[in-house]
């Protein structure tokens, strides 16, 4: 199954796990569960923009400026492409 | 290493049974823990960590049991101290019914634990825990076949009511009291199995505190503690034997740990396809259907330009028609209060003076625009909170990966139009330097809010009823000279090639009120508090160096800001807004870009031209020299706290240099080829 949601993250213009999940026939919670072990395990990386700055909003004097849009993304490791050509 | 060392079957010296409870975070486990235990309860730290443990006892037919409150966990691997805690738990102090709290709600997530707590060979009842929100949910639960299939008693539950409790207890002691005769066997695939076997026979004999099976899954897995246990254990690091075993499958961890682990999901899901029952998920949703359009290969940009061109016009409908004038009379009616009541004291002139023309005239320029940067943001918001900039990243970032750059570099651009500073530091996340470095370089393009009181004086006093207009291609142009720099940069400076990543779009949903405003308000009153700190300080400042020497005609072209202006301004003729006023202007917005409205609120308010800064402006601009102007602060060198920010992120005063200048130099090109071109075209 992971290899297989790495295989429609790979194949999608974006991702939507809902998509993933008909598309594999799972529930989307499992589709959830996937992302969170081919994390880490290492073959793809998350990451949520702004969120990652390594700073907490509160000790940040620019916070109220902060466009905390929240765009998550993907992206696939040396690791899962490795995978994927398997 | 262990974590455990206490007997738990020991209570005063009374030999009692041990209950453990294990789930997942949110699992209602804590609940379930003070449902079962009440005040009964002492809450410590597991020896040697900083694992919070919790304990309690309960009595059910005169008889006390422990309960162990373990660490809310997602599995048992050796990640974190909970699990290493957990699994030791579990594993050496052997408690006589562990039971597992499932999220009814969250069923399919919840089970990888359960599957792990079966290959540990423990003996479990799963609480079912939740169970009326599950049903709320319309999640449907086959009890029957959960349990024949995972081969434990279930029980549903709802901790936070109490209910099911007595249920649970009566069905764990039953279990405490009788050989498990059915366990589910989960099969690895053949290779696999046959590795478990082989390890399986040669533990067999061996007198060890973990289970051989598990061990062997362990090992397979690639799992560094038990490695580590391994090499402790004198019988086991000694035989050659067993170490080729080890060292033949260290080399195949991560090709066993996948199939392990995607076999655990295989189960989870055979339980799951007979024991739940969800509303019908498999059919296209409405997120689906909306973006088949909005995020469309050739619909999905001009869709996105449509929809920030709308809101624009509606922040000047609303901010302008409906709310415009609201604040300035109120600044006014204080200003003319607070003057009075200074004349009245016979403060001296110059309080008056910085009063009236240095806060009231400055400060109170800025916060004139408070109801437009309301309303924008208030509709911004909207789009946010239904899930909308995540497509307006998506597709912009298909023209980003179409220009042959790093697509991911478009996520801090749109940070960028909030502020420069956060913008920069969000290029934290790309993969590479040269990404970093192209992102942060085209950064102070992206236009922040500090720079929409410039926009919106000269829209008001040039293009009143095209400000949407006006606004929308100033920030379009930003976004295009941004991606040209970046564009001619990946080319230039930071050639490689860009990495390849995938946005995930959340489903859209209804905004709500509170997001909303509270969106709203974080801007907004992040405007106020710069009003209230950097821009007070700059017009300070500012008020001073006009005032001075003392005996020149105040805010003229002879104090000392006059003479700075008057130094500065032939740099900016070509541009057509070649007067010291618009120089001291520009200069003061490197301090921070509000100060720039503030600054020509403040010289225009003192050179008896009127009080009015929009009646000032449309004396001293055109509406070409107007245009040029914005384009300038659009583009030109970025603020102090940015200029800062890139030094910090690159490390080097090199690049922060490099900012300064080739920002100021694409800004005054862009602003004169505005006014000459302009000009040959016969605007005025």
């Amino acid at each position: 199954m992971l290899k297989e949601v790495l295989k429609e993250i790979y194949n999608s213009n974006y991702i939507s796990k809902s998509n993933i999940a008909r598309n594999l026939n799972i529930p989307e919670e499992l589709v959830e569960e996937a992302f969170t072990q081919l994390a880490r395990m290492g073959y793809i990386r998350e990451d949520n923009g702004i969120n990652d700055c390594n700073i907490s909003c509160s000790k940040c004097p620019y916070a109220n400026h902060c466009n905390k849009i929240s765009v998550n993304s993907v992206t696939i490791t040396e690791k899962g492409e490795k995978l994927l050509n398997m | 290493m262990s974590f455990v060392d206490n007997d738990y079957h020991m209570v005063r010296g009374i030999q009692v049974n041990t209950i453990a409870l294990v789930g997942n975070p949110n699992s209602g486990k804590t609940t379930l823990f003070n449902a079962l235990t009440g005040s009964n309860q002492h809450v410590g730290n597991w020896p040697g960590v900083t694992v919070e443990k919790k304990e309690g006892k309960i009595k059910f037919n005169g008889k006390t049991y422990n309960i162990v409150d373990l660490p809310g966990i997602y599995s048992l691997g050796a990640f974190s101290e909970d699990e290493i805690v957990a699994r030791d738990f579990i594993l050496k102090n052997n408690p006589d019914i562990v039971i597992n709290v499932v999220d009814a709600t969250n069923i399919e997530r919840n089970l990888y634990l359960t599957t792990q707590l079966l290959e540990m060979g423990a003996k479990i009842v799963i609480a079912l825990n939740m169970i009326d929100e599950a049903e709320e949910r319309n999640i449907n639960l086959n009890i029957d076949a959960l349990s024949e299939k995972l081969g434990a008693p279930v029980v549903p539950t709802i901790a936070s009511k109490k209910k099911g409790i007595d249920e649970l207890i009566k069905k764990s002691i039953e279990l405490m009291e009788k050989d498990i005769e059915h366990k589910p066997h989960i099969s690895y695939g053949e290779s696999i199995d046959k590795e478990i076997e082989k390890v399986k026979d040669f533990l067999s004999n061996k007198n060890l505190e973990y289970p051989p099976q598990w061990i062997a899954i362990k090992l397979l897995e690639g799992d560094e503690y038990i490695y580590e246990f391994i090499n402790n254990h004198e019988d086991l690091s000694s035989s050659e034997e067993f170490n080729k075993m080890v060292e033949q499958f260290k080399k195949n961890a991560e090709k066993y740990e996948l199939e392990i682990i995607d076999k655990r999901y295989e189960f989870v899901n055979s339980i799951t396809n007979e024991g739940v029952k969800r509303p019908d998920v498999m059919e296209e949703t409405m997120t689906d259907k909306i973006d088949k359009i909005l995020t469309h290969k050739y619909l999905g940009l001009p869709i996105f330009a449509l929809i920030m061109l709308i809101v624009f016009q509606l922040t000047f409908a609303i901010g302008e028609d409906l709310l415009g004038g609201l604040v300035e009379e109120g600044i006014e009616i204080l200003g003319g209060f607070i003057e009075s009541f200074l004349i009245s004291i016979n403060s001296p002139d110059w309080i008056i003076s910085f009063v009236a023309e240095g806060l009231i005239g400055g400060v109170g320029a800025v916060l004139e625009f408070i109801p437009l940067i309301v309303v924008l943001y208030m509709l911004m918001g909207i789009l946010e909170d239904t899930g909308y900039m995540a497509r307006a990243a998506y597709v912009m970032d298909n023209i980003m990966r179409a220009l042959g750059l790093q697509g991911k570099t478009f996520i801090s651009m749109i940070v960028g139009f909030g502020c420069n500073v956060p913008g920069i530091m969000a290029t934290r996340t790309l993969d590479n330097k040269k990404d970093r470095m192209i992102a942060t370089l085209i950064n102070p393009f992206m236009s922040c809010g500090a720079k929409l009181p410039i926009y919106l004086v000269f829209i008001a006093a040039f293009f009143p009823d095209k400000g949407g207009l006006v606004l929308f291609f100033i920030y379009l142009l930003g976004i295009f000279i941004a991606l040209l720099m970046a564009k001619i940069f990946s080319n230039t400076l930071f050639k490689g090639e860009p990495s390849y990543f995938i946005m995930e779009l959340p489903p859209y949903r209804l905004p709500t009120l509170r997001n909303v405003l509270r969106n709203m308000w974080d801007n907004v009153s992040g405007f106020l508090k710069r009003a209230g700190t950097t821009i007070f300080a700059v017009v300070t400042i500012l008020w001073v160096l006009a005032m001075l020497p003392i005996g020149v005609e105040p805010y003229g072209e002879s104090s000392i800001l006059g003479r700075i202006g008057s130094f500065i301004a032939p740099v900016f003729k070509p541009a057509g807004f070649g007067t010291w006023q618009a120089a001291v202007g520009l200069f003061a917005g490197i301090a921070a870009k509000e100060a720039v409205v503030a600054t020509l609120g403040m010289v225009y308010a003192g050179v008896g031209e009127g009080t009015e800064l929009i009646a000032a402006m449309q004396r001293v601009f055109t509406p070409l020299t107007a245009v040029s102007f914005m384009v300038m602060t659009l583009l030109y060198t970025p603020c102090a706290a940015t200029i800062a920010t890139i030094k910090k992120e690159t490390n080097s005063s090199k690049w922060a240099l490099f900012t300064v200048l080739y920002t100021f130099i694409i800004g005054w090109i862009a602003a004169v080829l505005v006014y000459q071109i302009g000009r040959l075209l016969g605007f005025s």
